[in-house]
């Protein structure tokens, strides 16, 4: 597009398109040179509360992360972590001294697997029917079967999935990482979240807060319809002269200003981001646009059929990010609660649930981790695919009955990681013979996030930030690395 | 071999130190005295810094505690007396295995070797290890803990440029590095700067203009005095206190339901720093202010405070008991830690687990704080003006006498033609289409009381029902109803109840319940759970429950409606909804059967235990029970009203067309009258709803299984001054104990309560506090850059009755405060940070600061001060769990200051996030200041943005319309407070000239000139 310099002299009301090839073309040139400062950082002196020692504390093995994160609570027992004395005692209760104590107290007979579980691949790693695309992968898997949680309430629940804290205010993964390694571009914000097409997460914004970290690192959400990101364009159409106009205003004011105050970083920095302003104006459409992308990726990803174009979309644009340079994106599997159902918690229903929830994710889950690795991407992104907990292996209904529908369970639960510095086609760790506690090598998101820090070259306790009384870590005063799923 | 070695150089190194002590020793008594302070002075200083933190009576790693000569001397014989070598404890350190990190160097080995051999004689026991502030703690004696002395101000070295105390202060501190204070800034940034400083928004040009050229030498106090008085200064400071209280206006987690009346806790604050409430009432208030003045109404907003923070709906109402215990103890976590850091800067809520790693507080401590606060719950107090309700009362008791009259009236018109029509029933001549329903098991009138008028399922009143003619009163928090066990099983069955609803918002209550006796399983009529404002057949964990997909109630809460929920022997469960089907029946997977003895029936509460969502709020007029599936028709019979039910239709065609009309005009009145006797009136505000606690206990490791002793109400002992023993007892009422904490909280002997809170106004005055961390006065906080001054203005404070306004003014009239901000390369070499104060730093404005602003440079700010906020998100509920999307409204309405702009926890606004507004879970004591590419995107292409640069253009174009000159020079003055430069003027000229003025104001409100105040 080179029209938009021969129409300087027509005014026009811009597209969003015909916008974004003025910058280029316009704010490319002369002008952008012109935003651009010698010593201007984006970022300001370093703020009270930062750590003396950022990372890299190590070799990282991993320098990008794509979180997938299920809402709502998928059943292990369902997916991961095959129990087959689950079949062997179906409608016997949980043999437990005491009754267990569950988030809606209803505490129904055993139920079996709704999906049939089979080995994989070389590994042979059990993975369900629930997930026949992803299960084809299993020889990328590296499957926790021991996790646990703090609490079974959801959404505390997935607080500590994200933060390491149940509650609300603590960075996220996301945050914590935009704030410990930065950004490999300028262009596009460091840590991205895509929500389920359906709704945002119960708790809305919360779940990708910054907490007490600077805003900057807070997660900017990519919508999957309309402008990608809020305030990218103006909110009303704009004459192209005008636009420019101010601009160049602005910059000539700001410039100034810049040079009767002597050399101020703060104010340096201001003009300098309005120069990545501009960049990011370029590059998010570009990233977006998946347009370019060829048949076969789009056939990959599961975008030519409804049940799996919201998420598959999501995963293409979480790989596109993730090429230029994004550091963080977290895909949400799941909007909030209530009925019906949109998210993965079967307390009614199981295999209607879980079918329903799994149809939208796994083709387009086996597509990203199949893509990754053709790229090359694998060798040095982590995926990760997590839960906040598990489901009971007994039903929620009255103590006789075998119901439909699982209740929340703490104890013990299923996630897994791929790519980078993982050792490939495990499983680490057990639940007791009915899957109801994590009893062999039982691992707390602590430990999770302490083990992803380490893959991207930051050792847990050295990531700090002072708060309130706290040099406060992603993993509050525990965690260890687990070492036996490194290679 | 080689620990041979070093045991003997140790030796040598160490007889220095306790040959000094056997010189000083005269008998073997004496001598035993000196080597216990000798002990106690070489001995437990070392084991406090190096050994304690792990080896304690709270965190005894290895289970061993080496604060107690027990422990160490006792019966595990860490240490034999005269023996290093057989001495397990000189083992580990030896050998370096301890401390595990950074092992002793060898004159620390020297001084336990040495002991050791010496004989091991003990000192203080126990050691109190928080006695001394080491390089890893602070102690008692740590600078923050010790009383406030007001200190003499020192001599000024530049009598020419100090104005006061403050002054002289800074100078002698300035001095000492070899830096000079810069001077004044010019008149036109000093007015800029005291406005928004003080009132937050920016001077008119007008202002601007009168105060530059006023030469009376009184004119920046006359200005200063007339900024503190102006209702804009409470609208500014309560934004900075607001974020101290992490207020947020919804209560975060899984629901994050909006609280609609948290606002006057917003109002309180602006209105006590208005009119100046001293700073030790303003406290006061906050944490007790129900209990200190149980008359004032204004009193109670003040504790929202105290329950600001987020609340865990979901978590207090979960099953599990277990998990419930903690989410109360992560409450009362927010709350002890917003309490202690807003008003005390210590940060308490460290010793939850363990002994304060850092500051002198001990675990017990945090408990009895905890203990202290721990009958704090969130909740909605009635506020009403009693006054009104006296008024009210007056009117409802006219309206009632009249509406009597018109009933009278009615019924006299009525009573002919109803009984013509009932008797004409009886001897056949009537339609007999309509049915008569079948006779309950149970009836209940709610006639002045809860008798089952059938049966002996009697009611009984629990959380303060009241029953008046009209029905059973439910306030939606603990009112509710239970009858006796059942007499018979139910398994097919009816519910049905005539209702009317509080509100049409409420969401899970139930109106009528069958219930097995624990609660766990249930089949109630419930309202809006799972779909906003829909009726459905609630169940224990949705078992029995389908969407009816009905229509969204809209009536309920003008008018009583009746309800009537069928439960069929197959499973099919049916809704009616006045008389006739609610949405569509639906096939459960099967009725449960309620057992006699063992089942027993709910008024207004889901099931139990009370509490959550699932109380209701509403009047029942009335109920009935069947123990069969009623038929449609049967149903649709018994909502007429039984059999002596006549219809509107049949009683008008019996009448006179006088009498209709009559009757039209007495119906109408009585309507009317009705609704104004319904309509009482009814203020609340979600603050303080206390609760009398369980017993308080230690929890060993902040783990809720693990009770350690019972504690009462206290403080913590470190801070001297006031008692921290409350000298109450551990079931002491919980008024009293919030009395007593607010008490020793505001003690004018409590070193930390002055020095806190001068240091805020400090730290937002210019930027950055005395003490640079202002939540935390601990260990971690640092020393003050001026400590002298900060005891200065704390020992000021209090000696003026703790005012505010008059240390603002002391502040702000200061030489100090009245520095230009120009950089000085001499003194950024020295104190880059301007810790020390030779200038003014630039501040950049806060994110409400810079909406603000915007709103007045164009002439569009509403200053409608108080009441309910504005919404620029739009509500989205789904089965209970709001979530919030932001939204542009445009109007009026919306236009008003930031600090009334409705702060959802789960709905953020890009625009003020941009600009560092904090996330409200907790305590912002000070707010970051970063700068981004999406703050720059906000600032160009926002649509409030936007909206407002073409309202400014409209603005400069009507006050100095015509003229391109006089347009520029009259934005530049609302929005920078100054003239253009001939350049500036030329510049904004072109572009304006070529693209209009709304080209110019939107890169005003961009440009760094309008953002930083100098």
């Amino acid at each position: 597009m080179s029209s938009s310099e021969s129409n300087r002299e027509v005014p026009l009301t811009l597209g969003r398109r015909d916008f974004f090839s003025w910058v280029s073309s316009g704010l490319g040139g002369a002008a952008l040179a012109g935003l651009l400062l010698r010593e201007g950082r984006v970022s300001a002196a370093p703020l009270p509360g930062e750590a003396a020692d950022l990372p890299p504390h190590l070799p990282a093995k991993a320098r990008r992360v794509v979180h997938i994160c299920l809402c709502g609570a998928l059943s292990h027992i369902d997916s991961f972590d095959y129990k087959p004395a689950l079949a062997k005692y179906h409608g016997q209760p949980l043999p437990s001294s005491e009754k267990p104590d569950v988030f809606f107290g209803q505490v129904g007979l055993l139920r079996k697997n709704d999906w049939e579980f089979q080995r994989r691949g070389r590994s042979g790693l059990w993975v369900s029917e629930l997930f026949p695309h992803i299960a084809q992968a299993a020889d990328e898997l590296t499957v926790i079967n021991s996790m646990f949680a703090e609490t079974s309430n959801h959404t505390p629940a997935t607080f500590q999935e994200n933060t390491g804290f149940r509650l609300n205010g603590f960075p996220t993964l996301g945050a914590w990482l935009s704030y410990g390694l930065g950004s490999e571009t300028d262009e596009l914000p460091s840590f991205v979240v895509i929500p389920d097409a359906r709704g945002f997460p119960a708790g809305g914004t919360i779940n990708w807060t910054n907490g007490f970290l600077p805003a900057r690192h807070q997660g900017v959400v990519f919508r999957s319809k309309g402008p990608a990101i809020d305030d990218l364009a103006p909110a009303r159409p704009i004459d192209l002269g005008q636009e420019r106009a101010a601009r160049e205003l602005l910059t000539a004011m700001n410039q100034r200003h810049l040079a009767s105050r002597g050399a101020d970083d703060a104010l340096a920095a201001r003009v300098r981001s309005y120069e990545l302003a501009a960049k990011m104006q370029l590059a998010v459409p570009q990233v977006t646009n998946l347009d370019g992308e060829t048949a076969a990726t789009h056939a990959l990803y599961g975008l030519d059929s409804p049940d799996t174009v919201d998420f598959g979309r999501g995963c293409l644009l979480a790989r596109r990010l993730l090429e230029r340079g994004v550091r963080f994106v977290q895909l949400f599997s799941g909007g909030s609660f209530g009925n019906p159902r949109i998210n993965w918690d079967g307390h009614e229903n199981m295999p209607a649930n879980h079918s329903q929830e799994a149809k939208r994710i796994d083709r387009p889950v086996a597509g990203l981790l199949a893509d990754l690795r053709q790229r090359g991407l694998l060798d040095d992104t982590l995926v990760l695919f997590t839960t906040e907990f598990g489901r009971t292996p007994f039903s929620q209904s009255a103590a006789d009955v075998v119901g439909l529908g699982r209740d929340h369970n703490q104890y013990g639960f299923s996630i897994w990681m791929a790519g980078a510095g993982l050792r490939k086609g495990i499983a680490y760790g057990a639940t007791d013979e009915f899957g109801y506690q994590a009893v062999d090598k039982r691992v707390h998101w602590n430990d999770f996030h302490a083990t992803v820090l380490h893959l991207l070259g930051i050792e847990h306790e050295r990531l700090t930030f002072y708060h309130n009384g706290i040099r406060r870590r992603l993993t509050n005063v525990q965690g260890n690395v687990l070492g036996d799923v490194l290679v | 071999m080689a620990r041979h070695r070093s045991t003997l150089v140790l030796c040598l190194l160490a007889s220095s130190i306790w040959g000094l002590a056997r010189a000083d020793g005269e008998e073997a008594e004496p001598e035993k005295v000196a080597a216990a302070r000798r002990f106690d002075e070489v001995v437990a200083p070392l084991l406090a810094r190096r050994c304690l933190e792990c080896h304690n009576a709270s965190d005894n790693k290895g289970e061993l505690d080496l604060t107690r000569s027990e422990g160490v001397l006792g019966k595990s014989a860490r240490v034999v007396p005269g023996k290093p070598d057989e001495s397990y404890f000189w083992e580990r350190i030896a050998s370096d295995e301890m401390p595990p990190k950074k092992p002793l160097d060898a004159a620390e080995k020297a001084v336990l070797h040495e002991w050791i051999a010496a004989g091991a004689v003990w000192g203080t026991d126990p050691i109190d290890r928080f006695r001394f502030t080491s390089d890893a703690r602070a102690g008692h004696d740590w600078w923050s803990l010790q009383a406030v002395v007001r200190p003499e101000p020192p001599p000024s070295a530049r009598p020419d440029w100090t104005r006061g105390p403050i002054d002289q202060f800074v100078v002698a501190r300035l001095k000492s590095q070899g830096l000079e204070p810069s001077p004044a800034a010019d008149r036109r940034t000093l007015v800029r700067r005291l406005y928004f400083d003080l009132t937050g928004l920016p001077p008119a040009p007008e202002e601007v203009a009168k105060f530059v050229a006023d030469d009376d030498p009184l004119a920046y106090e006359r200005l200063v005095d007339r900024l503190l008085a102006s209702p804009d200064y409470g609208e500014r400071w309560a934004r900075h206190w607001l974020d101290l209280a992490r207020f947020g206006e919804s209560n975060g987690f899984e629901y994050d339901e909006p609280r609609r009346n948290a606002w006057p806790y917003r109002d309180w604050v602006i209105n006590a720093l208005n009119r100046d409430l001293p700073y030790d009432e303003f406290a006061r208030q906050q944490l007790a202010g129900d209990v200190l003045l149980p008359d004032d109404r204004e009193a109670i907003k003040a504790t929202g405070f105290l329950v600001a923070g987020a609340y865990d709906t979901a978590g207090q109402n979960q099953q599990s008991l277990a998990m419930k215990a903690v989410v109360r103890q992560d409450e009362l976590e927010d709350i002890v830690s917003t309490v202690g850091q807003t008003f005390l800067g210590l940060t308490v809520h460290c010793a939850r687990c363990h002994d304060h790693k850092f500051d002198p507080i001990r675990q017990n401590e945090y408990y009895q704080l905890a203990c202290s606060l721990e009958g704090v719950r969130h909740g909605e107090r009635d506020i009403t003006d009693p006054a009104e309700l006296v008024a009210f009362v007056a009117r409802a008791a006219v309206a009632q006498a009249r509406i009597t009259a018109l009933s009278a009236r009615i019924q006299a018109i009525e009573d002919p033609i109803r009984g013509r029509i009932l008797a004409d029933r009886k001897t056949g001549l009537a339609d007999k289409s309509a049915v008569l329903p079948p006779a309950p098991l149970a009836r209940w009138e709610f006639a002045g009381d809860l008798r089952d008028s059938v049966g002996r399922l009697h009611g009984k009143e629990h959380g303060g029902v009241t029953v008046r003619d009209d029905g059973l009163h439910l306030d939606g928090k603990e009112a509710h109803v239970t009858t006796g066990p059942l007499e018979k099983d139910l398994h097919a069955k009816t519910l049905e109840v005539w209702l009317s609803l509080a509100n049409l918002q409420q969401a899970g209550g139930g109106a009528i319940s069958v219930q097995s006796n624990d609660g766990g399983v249930f089949d109630a009529i419930v309202f809006g759970e799972r779909e906003s404002a829909q009726w459905m057949a609630g169940s224990n964990s949705f078992l029995r429950t389908q969407s009816f997909a009905g229509e969204p109630e809209v009536e309920a809460a003008r008018r009583t409606v009746h309800l009537a929920i069928v439960y069929a022997e197959d499973g099919a469960i049916t809704g009616y909804r006045d008389g006739r089907p609610y949405g569509k029946p639906y096939r459960s997977s099967g009725l449960v059967t309620f057992r006699a003895g063992e089942a027993n029936i709910l008024f207004g509460l889901r099931h139990a235990p009370v509490g959550g969502n699932r109380m209701l709020e509403g009047v029942i007029a009335r109920a009935q029970l069947f123990d069969r599936a009623l038929t449609a028709e049967e149903v649709a019979g018994s909502a007429a009203g039984a059999d002596a039910f006549v219809s509107e239709a049949e009683i008008v065609a019996g009448l006179s067309s006088e009498e209709t009309a009559e009757r039209r005009v007495a119906i109408d009145e009585r309507g009317r009258l009705e609704t104004e006797r319904a309509a009482r009136p009814k203020q609340v505000c979600y603050a303080v709803l206390p609760r009398q606690p369980e017993t308080s206990h230690l929890l060993v490791r902040g783990d809720i299984r693990n009770r350690g002793p019972v504690v009462a109400a206290g403080g913590v002992a470190s801070l001297g001054g006031a008692s921290a023993n409350f000298a109450l007892p551990p079931d002491a009422p919980e008024a009293a104990r919030r009395v007593a904490l607010a008490r020793w909280i505001t003690s004018p002997r409590n070193p930390l309560f002055g020095r806190v809170i001068v240091n805020r106004l400090w730290h937002y005055h210019f930027g950055v506090g005395l003490v640079e961390m202002p939540n935390d006065f601990g260990f971690n906080g640092g020393r003050p850059a001026n400590p002298e001054l900060l005891d200065y203005l704390a020992a000021t404070l209090a000696a003026r009755g703790w005012s505010l306004k008059q240390l603002h003014r002391e502040i702000v009239l200061s030489a100090t405060y009245r520095q230009a901000s120009t950089r000085r390369a001499d003194a950024v070499a020295r104190d880059a940070d301007n810790r020390l104060v030779w200038r003014k730093s630039p501040q950049r404005l806060e994110a409400e600061a810079v909406r603000d602003a915007v709103l007045a440079v164009s002439g569009q700010l509403n200053h409608a001060r108080g009441g309910p906020g504005f919404r620029d998100c739009t509500e989205v509920l789904r089965s209970g769990t709001y979530t919030y999307e932001p939204a542009d409204p445009v109007g009026d309405a919306f236009n008003r200051r930031s600090i009334y702009r409705v702060w959802m926890r789960g709905g953020r606004s890009g625009l003020l996030d941009a600009f560092d507004c904090p996330d409200p879970s907790t305590t912002s004591p000070k707010r970051a200041v970063t700068t981004t590419p999406l703050q720059a995107l906000a600032l160009l292409n926002n649509a409030f943005v936007l909206r407002m640069a073409d309202a400014f253009a409209g603005r400069v174009e009507r006050e100095a319309g015509g003229n391109l000159d006089q347009e520029v020079t009259r934005a530049y003055q609302l929005a920078y407070s100054r003239d253009p430069g001939p350049e500036e003027l030329t510049l904004a000229r072109q572009t304006v000239s070529q693209h209009g003025l709304a080209v110019l104001a939107r890169a005003i409100f961009n440009s760094n000139e309008f953002l930083y105040v100098e």
